[in-house]
C-alpha cells in the first residue's frame, strides 16, 4: 500500500462533511457572483445613469443580505471541513494503535518509541490539511471557476477566454514544481522523526551526559541537529513558495490582461486588427462585473497551491503509517482453540529453535516440561537464551522450528488472548503507567475493589510503603515510577501478577534490584504466588532457585542440565560451579 | 502579559530578521490594495472618458498596475521564505535555550516529568513558540501601520468614510481578535495538555506493550488513547467554531466597509463632488484593505496556544537547579579521600529525611562498601557526593574542600559512577564509549574494553565498535551493558569510583567476570561502593553499614558478620542455607 492509497482508503469516512463543505463553497461561489452583479449594477447606474441613493437602494439592501450569508457560509465550511479530517483522524489512529499492539514487542524492538509516539500524535494531526482543505479546495477549484466562465463567457468571451487560457497554467506549474517538493519533503518528515528520536534519547540519558560532564557538549549537538533541519526545511519551503509565486504570477496576469482588455474596449480605443477579430464591444456594467470577477476565478486555483503543501505533508506523513500498517502481523491460527477454563496448563517445549536473525540461534534446540503447578527455575549466563524461552511463552515471539505445547496444543494453535489470560508476568524492569498505583495494580483486573486491589499489594509486601503515601492508592505514577525505588516498583508489579491471579506465572530476575531484606520479603510473597500455580521464574539468585521443583540451566541456547538443587549440587557440572561462585566465602 | 514580554525579550537577538519580515509584508499588502484599487479606477476612468471621447494618459496606471502586480508576487515570495528562515532559526536558538535550562535540572528537578512530557516541551511547545513571530507579531505590526496609512488616504476623499473604514477595520482587528482570543484561550490551553496526554499514552502503549498484552490491558489502553484522541478532536473543534467565526467575521467586514462607501460615496458623487472613478477605487480599496486585518484573528487564536506552550517551557525554565554553582573557581582537592560529616537531607514531600546525620570517611584510595536496606539512604548519599543534590545540612568534604565550594562540572572531573542502569545512546558502541573521554584514541578504547572483558564481544560483532547500541541497535544483556559502563568508568580514568550495585541481576558467571573487571578499575582509587553480594564484600577494605540515614557500623566483613544485624541484612540469616553438600 502506498502512502497515497491510504490517504484515499480513508476518503468514505470523511465523505459525508466533505459533500458538505464543497456544497458550501460552491453555494458561496454562487454568493459571489450575485453580490459581483448586484454592486456593478449599483455603480454603473450611479456612475452613467446619475442615479442617487434612493435609486439604488433595490439593489443594496439584497447586498447586505448576501454579506450576512456569505459570512454563515465561511462558517459552515470551516466547521464542515474540520469534521472530514477529524472523522479520519480518529478512525485512523486507533487502527495504528491496535497494529501496533497486534505487531507485538518482538516488532516494536526493532522501532525507535520515540519516533512511534511521534507517528501517533504529530503524524495522525499531519492528515489533517489534506482532508480538512485540499480535498475540499480540489473539488471547488473544478467548480467555481467553471460556474464564473458560464456567466462571463455569454457576457463577454474575450474576457472568458483569456481566463481559460491562462488558467491552465496553474495547475501545470503546481503539478510540475509539487512533484519535486514531495520528495524533498519526505526526507524531511523522516529528519523531523530522527529529531525527535534524539531529542527523547538525550532527555532520557541526561544524567549520564550529567556524570561525564558531556551534558554542555549536547547544546551543541542540538544546536547542530535543530540547524540541519532547518536547512533541510528551507530546502522544501524554496521550492514550495517558488511554486505558489508562479501561480501567483500567472493569476495576477491573468486580472492584469483581463483589466487592461476591457479597459482599452471601454475607452474605445481602435486596435489595428482585422473586422474578423474585432473584439466585442462591452458596456461598463459588463466590464466592471467581469473586473470584479476576475480575482475571484483565480482564488480557488490559487488557493489549491496553498493547500497542496497540506496534502504533501500528509504524504509524509502516510508514508510512516504506512510502514507501520503494512508490517507483517504474526500469523494466528484460522480457527484459534480455546482451552477449557480449568484447563492444567501443562506445558511442553519440543525442541524449539528460534533465531532473532538468520544464521544466529537463540534458542537450538530446547524440550522441557512444565507441569501444573510446579516451579521451574531458567539459569545460565546473560545471552544464553533465557530471555527468549520466556517469550516464546508468552506468545510475543514463535519459535522457527519445534513446538511449545500446551496440554498438548500447540501455542500457535490456540486463542492468543485466553492464553494471556491465564499468564502474569513481571518482567526485569516492570513499567507503571500513567494513573494511580491503584490502576496500576489494576491493570490486569480493572474491575477489581478496593479491598482485592489492597489484598494484592499486601501479599506482594507492597501495602506497607503504598499506604504510608499522602495519597496512598491515589498517588500517581507513571514511567520509571517517580519517586518508587525499584524495589517499590517490583513489588507493585507483583501485587498486579497476585491480583491477576493467573495459573502461569513468568518471573524475570523478579528479585533482582532489591536489597537482602527486602528481597527475602519478595522471595516469601513469590512463594504465596506459585502455591497454586505454575511459575517460570527467570533467576541468578541462590534464594531464588533453591527452592523450585526443577531447574534448568541453559547456555549457549541449549539445555545443559536440570534436576532440582540437591541433585544438581551434587553432580559436578555447571549449577555446581555457579552455586560456589554465589556462597559466601567462609 | 508578562509572558508576552518575556516572548518579546525571547525574540529580541532576531529583531533584525523580524524588521525585514515586517517591511516586506508591509510591501505586498500595499502593492496588492494598490492593484485593486488602481484596476477600478482605471477601468471607470477609461469608460468615462471614452463615452466622454476625451483623452486620457492610460500609460501611468497601467504602469502602476503592472508594477503593483510584480511587487505583490515577488513580496509575497520573499516574504515567506524570510519569516520561515527567521522561525527556523529562532526554533534552533529556542531549543538550546531550553535545554541549556533543562540540562542543570537533571536529574534532582525532572524526576516528576514523563520523558514524553519533556519531549512534547523541547518539541511541540518550542515550535508552538513560532507562532508568535509569523503569525502574531509581523501581522499585528502590519496591520496597525498599515490600517493607519489607509485611514490617512481614505480621509483625503472623505471623512466620514475614512471613520467608518478605521472602525470596520478596528472591530475585525481589534475586537475579533479579542473575542476569538476570549474564546480560544480556555480550549486552547486544554488542546496543549490534551496533546501531551496523548503523547504520554503513545509512550506508554509502545514502551509498555509486553505488560499491557499480557495483562490483558491492551484493548483498555488503546480505548484509553482513543478516548484522548477524541478529546483532543473536541477541543480542535471547539477551535475550528472560533476560526470560522473569525473568518466569516472579517469577511462580513470586509463588506460593510465596501457598503459603506457605496452609502456615503453615491450621494457625493450624484452630487458632483466625487468623480465616478474615485468611488469605483473606493469601493475596491475598502474590500481590499482587509487583507491587513484578516491574519489576526487566528493570531490571536494561536497566541492562546502559543502561551499555553510558553508557560509551560517557563515552567521548566524558572525552575531552580537543585544545586547552584558556587561563582568562584573550584579548590584542587589535596587528596582523593571523603569525609562526611552530620549529613542531613530529605525529599521534597518525604515525611522523614532520606539522610539524617550521616558520618562517614573515606580515606584516599580506600575501598569502602556501603551496606543497608531499601530506604537507608546509599543512593541518596551517592547523589549528593554527585552534587545533583545538595545537602539540607552537614558537611561533605574531598581532599579537605567543602564540596559546597566546588563547581558540579569540576567536582564531577574526579569522579566516576558505575549504576545498575546503564544508558547507551542511540548511537554507535564507539560513540557511547567516547562520552566518557572524547580524546580516547582507539587503542585506549579497546584498552578499555578489553579490561572490562567487553572487548572480544564488540569485536566479534560485524560492524565492530562501529555497532549501533541504544533503543534501536543490538540487543546488549544487563551484563554487557555493565562492561560497557565499566570502560566508561575506565576511560574517564577518575580517582574516585562510585559503584552502585554494579554486579545486581546478573548471573554467577557473568559477575564473576565483572568482578575481576571491576578489580582492575578498582585499583589504586578511592572506592564507594554500594552492594550487598558476600563475595564482593568480603574484597573491600571496609563495610560501613546504613540504616535510616545513618551509618551503624562499620568494620570488615568478616568482623560484622560476627554481629547480629549485618547477617539478617545480607539475608544469610533469613532463608538459612542448605548446602548441597
Amino acid at each position: 500500500m502506498s502512502a497515497r492509497d491510504l490517504l484515499k482508503a480513508q476518503q468514505p469516512l470523511a465523505a459525508r462533511w466533505l459533500k458538505l463543505s464543497v456544497g458550501l463553497g460552491l453555494f458561496g461561489g454562487v454568493l459571489i457572483i450575485l453580490q459581483a452583479w448586484l454592486l456593478a449594477a449599483v455603480v454603473d447606474a450611479v456612475a452613467f445613469a446619475g442615479a442617487g441613493l434612493g435609486d439604488v437602494a433595490p439593489w443594496l439592501w439584497p447586498l447586505v443580505a448576501i454579506f450576512l450569508l456569505r459570512a454563515a457560509v465561511a462558517w459552515g465550511g470551516e466547521q464542515t471541513a474540520f469534521r472530514a479530517a477529524a472523522a479520519v483522524k480518529l478512525a485512523l489512529r486507533d487502527r495504528v494503535v491496535r497494529h501496533m499492539q497486534a505487531l507485538g514487542p518482538a516488532w516494536l524492538a526493532g522501532e525507535r518509541s520515540g519516533a512511534l509516539a511521534e507517528d501517533l500524535t504529530r503524524g495522525i494531526e499531519g492528515l489533517q490539511d489534506y482532508y480538512a482543505r485540499f480535498l475540499p479546495a480540489m473539488t471547488l477549484t473544478a467548480l467555481i471557476p467553471l460556474a464564473i466562465l458560464l456567466v462571463v463567457l455569454p457576457l463577454d468571451w474575450l474576457s472568458g477566454l483569456v481566463m481559460l487560457f491562462t488558467a491552465p497554467f496553474i495547475p501545470l506549474f503546481m503539478i510540475l514544481i509539487g512533484q519535486g517538493v514531495e520528495a524533498v519533503n519526505q526526507k524531511n518528515w523522516k529528519q523531523l522523526a530522527r529529531m525527535g528520536a534524539h531529542f527523547l534519547d538525550v532527555i532520557q540519558g541526561l544524567t549520564t551526559l550529567k556524570l561525564f560532564n558531556a551534558s554542555r557538549r549536547e547544546a551543541d549537538v542540538i544546536a547542530r541537529i535543530s540547524d540541519d533541519y532547518r536547512h533541510s526545511t528551507m530546502q522544501v519551503l524554496r521550492l514550495a513558495f517558488l511554486s505558489s509565486a508562479v501561480l501567483e504570477f500567472f493569476a495576477t496576469l491573468g486580472i492584469a490582461i483581463v483589466a487592461v482588455f476591457i479597459g482599452f474596449r471601454l475607452y474605445q480605443l481602435a486596435l489595428p486588427v482585422p473586422d474578423f477579430l474585432a473584439p466585442p464591444e462591452i458596456s461598463f456594467f459588463t466590464g466592471f462585473f467581469v473586473l470584479l470577477l476576475a480575482p475571484e476565478f483565480y482564488l480557488p486555483l490559487r488557493s489549491m497551491g496553498t493547500h497542496y503543501h497540506g496534502r504533501m505533508e500528509a504524504i509524509a506523513a502516510a508514508e510512516r503509517l504506512v510502514a507501520i500498517l503494512d508490517a507483517p502481523l504474526p500469523t494466528r491460527a484460522a480457527a484459534p482453540l480455546t482451552l477449557p477454563a480449568a484447563a492444567p496448563l501443562a506445558v511442553r517445549f519440543d525442541d524449539v529453535h528460534f533465531a532473532y536473525e538468520p544464521g544466529r540461534e537463540a534458542l537450538a534446540g530446547v524440550s522441557f516440561d512444565i507441569a501444573p503447578r510446579q516451579r521451574i527455575a531458567l539459569v545460565g549466563p546473560s545471552g544464553a537464551g533465557k530471555s527468549t524461552v520466556a517469550s516464546l511463552l508468552l506468545g510475543f515471539i514463535a519459535p522457527t522450528s519445534g513446538r511449545v505445547l500446551i496440554d498438548m496444543h500447540a501455542l500457535a494453535e490456540l486463542d492468543l488472548e485466553d492464553w494471556r489470560q491465564r499468564l502474569a508476568w513481571v518482567p526485569q524492569r516492570p513499567r507503571l503507567f500513567v494513573g494511580s498505583i491503584a490502576e496500576n495494580i489494576r491493570l490486569g483486573r480493572p474491575e477489581a475493589d478496593d479491598a482485592a486491589v489492597r489484598e494484592a499489594a499486601a501479599r506482594a509486601f507492597a501495602a506497607d510503603f503504598i499506604e504510608a503515601l499522602p495519597a496512598g492508592y491515589d498517588t500517581p505514577v507513571g514511567e520509571r515510577g517517580a519517586g518508587l525505588s525499584g524495589g517499590q516498583i517490583q513489588r507493585i508489579a507483583i501485587a498486579r501478577a497476585f491480583l491477576r491471579d493467573a495459573r502461569l506465572v513468568v518471573l524475570d530476575e523478579a528479585t533482582a534490584s532489591l536489597d537482602p531484606a527486602s528481597e527475602a520479603a519478595v522471595q516469601r510473597a513469590v512463594d504465596a504466588l506459585a502455591a497454586e500455580r505454575s511459575m517460570l521464574v527467570i533467576a541468578h539468585r541462590l534464594s531464588t532457585v533453591r527452592d523450585a521443583d526443577r531447574i534448568l540451566v541453559i547456555d549457549g541456547g541449549r539445555i545443559v542440565e536440570q534436576g532440582d538443587h540437591a541433585t544438581l549440587s551434587a553432580q559436578d557440572g555447571p549449577y555446581r560451579r555457579m552455586v560456589q561462585l554465589l556462597e559466601v566465602p567462609a | 502579559m508578562s509572558e508576552l514580554l518575556r516572548l518579546w525579550h525571547l525574540f529580541r537577538p532576531y529583531r533584525r530578521w523580524m524588521l525585514g519580515g515586517f517591511a516586506i509584508a508591509l510591501v505586498t499588502l500595499v502593492a496588492n490594495v494598490t492593484l485593486m484599487a488602481i484596476s477600478g479606477w482605471f477601468i471607470t476612468a477609461m469608460a468615462v472618458a471614452g463615452a466622454a471621447g476625451v483623452a486620457m494618459n492610460y500609460f501611468t496606471p497601467a504602469a502602476i498596475i503592472r508594477g503593483s502586480a510584480i511587487a505583490r508576487t515577488a513580496g509575497r515570495y520573499f516574504e515567506r521564505l524570510i519569516s520561515h528562515e527567521a522561525t527556523l532559526r529562532q526554533l534552533a536558538g529556542l531549543r538550546v535555550w531550553f535545554y541549556r535550562h533543562l540540562e542543570p535540572l537533571a536529574p534532582a528537578r525532572l524526576q516528576q516529568y514523563h520523558s514524553a512530557d519533556l519531549l512534547s516541551r523541547i518539541r511541540a511547545d518550542v515550535d508552538a513558540l513560532d507562532n508568535f513571530y509569523t503569525r502574531v507579531l509581523v501581522p499585528v505590526l502590519v496591520a496597525v501601520t498599515a490600517s493607519i496609512g489607509f485611514f490617512l488616504f481614505t480621509a483625503l476623499y472623505d471623512l466620514h468614510l475614512a471613520l467608518w473604514l478605521l472602525t470596520l477595520l478596528v472591530l475585525a482587528g481589534v475586537a475579533l481578535p479579542w473575542l476569538t482570543r476570549w474564546l480560544g484561550a480556555e480550549p486552547g490551553r486544554r488542546l496543549v495538555e490534551t496533546d501531551a496526554e496523548l503523547r504520554r499514552l503513545a509512550v506508554d502503549g509502545t514502551q509498555g506493550l509486553s505488560e499491557l498484552l499480557i495483562y490483558g490491558a491492551a484493548d483498555a489502553h488503546a480505548r484509553r488513547l482513543d478516548a484522548v484522541s477524541r478529546e483532543l478532536i473536541e477541543q480542535q473543534t471547539r477551535m475550528s467554531r472560533i476560526a470560522g467565526l473569525s473568518q466569516g467575521g472579517v469577511g462580513l467586514a470586509a463588506n460593510l466597509a465596501l457598503f459603506g462607501v457605496l452609502w456615503l460615496g453615491i450621494p457625493r458623487v450624484a452630487g458632483g463632488e466625487l468623480p465616478p472613478p474615485q468611488l469605483a477605487m473606493l469601493a475596491l480599496f475598502a474590500l481590499a484593505t482587509f487583507e491587513a486585518v484578516a491574519p489576526l484573528p487566528l493570531a490571536f487564536q494561536h497566541l492562546a496556544s502559543t502561551l499555553t506552550a510558553a508557560r509551560r517551557l517557563f515552567a521548566i525554565v524558572d525552575a531552580e537547579p537543585a544545586v547552584i554553582d558556587p561563582p568562584g573557581p573550584s579548590p584542587r582537592p589535596a587528596h582523593h579521600g571523603i569525609e562526611i560529616r552530620g549529613l542531613r537531607f530529605a525529599y521534597s514531600g518525604a515525611d522523614r529525611p532520606a539522610l539524617d546525620g550521616l558520618d562517614l570517611d573515606v580515606p584516599e584510595g580506600q575501598r569502602v562498601a556501603i551496606v543497608g536496606a531499601t530506604g537507608s539512604g546509599k543512593t541518596t548519599m551517592f547523589n549528593l557526593l554527585l552534587k545533583f543534590w545538595a545537602p539540607d545540612a552537614g558537611e561533605l568534604r574531598l581532599g579537605g574542600a567543602p564540596l559546597a565550594d566546588f563547581r558540579g562540572e569540576d567536582l564531577r572531573e574526579h569522579i566516576a559512577l558505575v549504576s545498575q542502569h546503564t544508558h547507551l545512546f542511540d548511537a554507535s558502541i564507539r560513540e557511547n564509549l567516547l562520552i566518557a573521554n572524547p580524546d580516547a584514541t582507539q587503542a585506549q578504547l579497546e584498552q578499555a574494553c578489553g579490561t572490562a572483558q567487553i572487548h572480544d564481544f564488540i569485536a566479534a560483532l560485524p560492524d565492530g565498535y562501529d555497532t549501533w547500541a541504544g533503543e534501536t541497535g543490538v540487543r546488549l544483556s544487563g551484563g554487557q551493558a555493565r562492561r560497557i559502563a565499566i570502560a566508561r568508568a575506565l576511560l574517564r580514568d577518575a580517582p574516585i569510583l562510585l559503584l552502585d550495585e554494579p554486579t545486581e541481576g546478573l548471573d554467577a558467571g557473568t559477575e564473576r567476570a565483572l568482578l575481576d573487571a571491576l578489580r582492575v578499575l578498582m585499583a589504586g582509587r578511592t572506592v564507594l561502593m554500594i552492594t550487598h553480594r558476600p563475595a564482593v564484600l568480603a574484597e573491600m577494605d571496609k563495610v560501613a553499614v546504613m540504616e535510616q540515614g545513618r551509618l551503624v557500623e562499620q568494620d570488615t566483613h568478616s568482623g560484622l558478620l560476627r554481629g547480629e544485624r549485618y547477617p539478617r541484612l545480607l539475608g544469610l540469616d533469613a532463608i538459612p542455607l542448605k548446602h548441597g553438600d
